[in-house]
């Protein structure tokens, strides 16, 4: 089953009377239970494709259809609420909330959607424990290490149960043992809950773990190459 | 999480920033308060005096007195129309009077004075005269038998401070010399007995009576019990020339009308000017004093006394003191603008430093399916709590300074005193207890609030989610 199709999809960027073409007819498909990553020099283009995907940026032309949505079809506030039913973000820099507790911040999305509080805090639970971090519940962001805030970051992305998770250089700011700890986490929740992963990134890390590598060079795919790596 | 829990975390994420900002709001909203009830309170009590002392809320005059307010623009009072007047439901009395000038001398002084006629029994229902009689006085001989007395220390310096002052009652000479509450029992009965004035108040049906002001008292040399000599012109040229007794002397607020105040009864001033039946005006005393209430009373009056004689309230007897006051009140308000300036740009400071801050957390936010105007709302509440904070904290710190103002006083002693006395008022600065010009300064501070947080929604809503992320 699709979760993403991207259409001849192209962004173009005009830069101080330069025009760069950051995404240049991209044509991919995603599909459920994917595990992929995209891989690529500074500046091919994979950050803009991973906020086009994400409904963060509108393409100059082409279109993109996530889980059933025409996203140049929405408005803007429209493209809010997509973001919050369909798409977890994982940020390289983990942006956590930081007057939140780690519990609070994994519930945040799903306090923004209205669960019931017991559904909420049972599925906060579920996650932490997932993540390893069934001990750190009432910790703020500034006493967890970069790791722990990065699968606190994974947790909150994937609480709401979205179609898939964008994930932006997730392992940039962590040391080894982190970034494997992280990895491992990701692919079991890949496993266990079906749950589609896309990632951007230079870490060969993740590149190895990933069934799907698809590289982009200015802006362009040249390849898109399905491993056979085990989840 | 709800959007107030979240707002209230944040504003303690920076706890220093919110408290300097916090502060700053707070100075402002207590120096603008104390400051206004200063002034409000200073103004308050001039008229309050100007009123009760002098002019009384409503006046019967000769309409050309207010322009040349001298005798030959007096009037006959008709006592059917003052019967009428009288009869109106927020009228207490209307009491006759002559007020002229003349010059009073004792010894070898002499001043030009104003001069008082009343009806010493009605009087007291549209002034105040009668209660400012003064009954003890700080005089030299009254300052050298306390010294023989054991008093404590600071008295005696209180003595030096308020050498020559007069009192109408002996809590207020308890109070400005510093007497406590513990102390009271004990050294009243000491102050009073070496202090003690003699004098009374006007009686009807005496004649050759005086009652004069302190400051004129103090300039002549004329105490109760004294001759003074009233020369000057009475009604269409005559001359006017009288003998009087000071019967007692009084404590006029005003320190211009203090030093040149003698009242005699109106039949005594109608004999020295020549002006039998005459009245310059008529005080008009009335029960409530309420400014609409005040306006329908004269409204009606008006009707009443025809086109032979206007009507008058105190504001358009008084209208010199009232530009004056006007004119302090707009420089007060523009040191008050000045002082909320600078606390606007501290807070605009404060909100560009926090969205500068927070740049990329309101970009993920966003991105993570927070609608702008939930995070404007929290954003916009954030800064609505710092400024309430600062406002309530403002307010609570003001009350009893204020309150302290108003039951106590500031009382300027020696070169600031006398610079106030040259000005022409009372050297005390009573405060004013809150009232709506507390409800002001709030609405002045959650207008800068507004401006800074239509600033930060405007920042949100216009905030390019991909470059917040990238900041």
């Amino acid at each position: 089953m699709k979760v993403v199709e991207i259409n001849e999809v192209q962004k173009t960027y005009h830069d101080t009377e330069v025009e760069v073409r950051a995404v240049n007819g991209v044509t991919l498909s995603f599909e459920k239970g994917d595990f992929a990553v995209i891989v690529g020099p500074s500046g091919s283009g994979k950050t803009t494709l991973l906020n086009l995907i994400g409904g963060l940026d509108q393409p100059t032309a082409g279109e993109i259809i996530v889980a059933g949505h025409r996203l140049s079809e929405l408005k803007p506030s429209e493209l809010i609420d997509f973001r919050m039913e369909h798409v977890g973000f994982v940020f390289q820099s983990y942006n956590l909330i930081p007057v939140l507790t780690a519990a609070e911040n994994v519930g945040f999305i799903m306090s923004l959607q209205k669960w019931p509080k017991e559904k909420r805090m049972a599925r906060t639970d579920e996650l932490m424990e997932a993540v390893g971090l069934s001990d750190r519940h009432k910790s703020r962001p500034s006493q967890l290490s970069g790791g722990q805030q990065q699968r606190v970051a994974v947790a909150r992305a994937l609480a709401p149960r979205p179609e898939f998770i964008l994930a932006d250089e997730p392992t940039a700011n962590l040391d080894s043992k982190s970034a494997e700890t992280l990895l491992d986490i990701m692919e079991k929740l890949n496993r266990e809950e079906e749950m589609t992963f896309i990632f951007s990134t230079h870490d060969v890390r993740v590149m190895k773990r990933a069934r799907r590598v698809i590289t982009l060079e200015d802006g362009k795919v040249v390849s898109d190459v399905r491993t056979n790596h085990s989840a | 999480m709800k959007v107030n829990q979240l707002a209230w975390r944040n504003l303690w994420r920076n706890r220093k920033r919110t408290l300097i900002t916090a502060a700053s709001v707070f100075f402002a909203v207590f120096f603008a308060l104390v400051m206004r009830s200063f002034q409000l309170g200073t103004y308050e009590k001039m008229y309050s005096d100007v009123i009760q002392s002098y002019s009384g809320y409503l006046q019967l005059q000769n309409p050309s007195y207010l322009d040349e307010p001298n005798l030959d623009n007096g009037f006959t009072v008709d006592s059917v129309l003052v019967s009428r007047l009288e009869k109106d439901p927020n009228v207490e009395a209307v009491v006759p009077r002559i007020e002229s000038f003349a010059l009073a001398a004792a010894g070898s002084r002499t001043q030009g004075v104003m001069v008082l006629g009343v009806e010493p029994e009605s009087e007291s229902k549209a002034l105040n005269i009668r209660n400012r009689i003064v009954r003890y006085k700080l005089t030299p001989e009254a300052l050298e038998a306390l010294k023989g007395e054991d008093l404590p220390s600071r008295l005696g310096k209180n003595f030096e401070l308020f050498a020559g002052e007069a009192f109408t009652e002996a809590k207020d000479m308890a109070s400005i010399l510093g007497v406590g509450k513990r102390d009271t029992a004990s050294l009243l009965p000491v102050l009073t007995r070496h202090t003690a004035y003699p004098g009374s108040y006007l009686s009807s049906g005496e004649t050759g009576y005086a009652i004069i002001g302190n400051g004129l008292s103090d300039y002549l040399g004329a105490v109760p019990g004294d001759t003074i000599v009233l020369m000057g012109q009475g009604y269409h040229g005559t001359s006017a020339a009288g003998l009087y007794v000071v019967r007692g002397v009084v404590s006029m607020p005003n320190p211009e009308i203090d030093n040149r105040f003698v009242c005699i009864t109106l039949d005594d001033a109608r004999w020295l000017y020549a002006a039998p039946e005459m009245a310059t005006s008529a005080i008009i005393g009335i029960r409530n004093s309420e400014e609409k209430e005040l306006a329908a009373t004269q409204e009606r009056l008006r009707e009443v006394a025809g086109d032979e004689l206007a009507v008058r309230n105190w504001k358009e007897m008084n209208a010199l003191l009232l530009n004056q006051m006007e004119a302090d009140n707009k420089s007060g308000a523009i040191m008050i603008g000045i002082l909320y300036l600078v606390i606007a740009f501290g807070v605009f400071g404060t909100v560009l430093m926090m969205m500068a801050e927070r740049r990329r957390e309101f970009g993920m936010l966003i991105s993570i399916g927070m609608r702008r105007g939930r995070l404007a709302g929290v954003v916009g509440l954030e800064m609505l709590l710092i400024g309430l904070l600062g406002v309530v904290a403002g307010v609570i710190a003001s009350l009893p300074v204020v309150f302290m103002g108003h039951a106590r006083p500031l009382r300027f002693t020696g070169e600031m005193a006398r610079m106030y006395e040259d000005y022409g008022f009372e050297p005390v600065m009573p405060m004013l207890l809150p009232d709506t010009y507390y409800l002001w300064q709030v609405v002045v501070v959650l207008l800068i609030l507004t401006v800074a947080i239509s600033f930060s929604v405007r920042k949100i809503f216009k905030l390019n989610v991909i470059n917040a992320l990238r900041a």
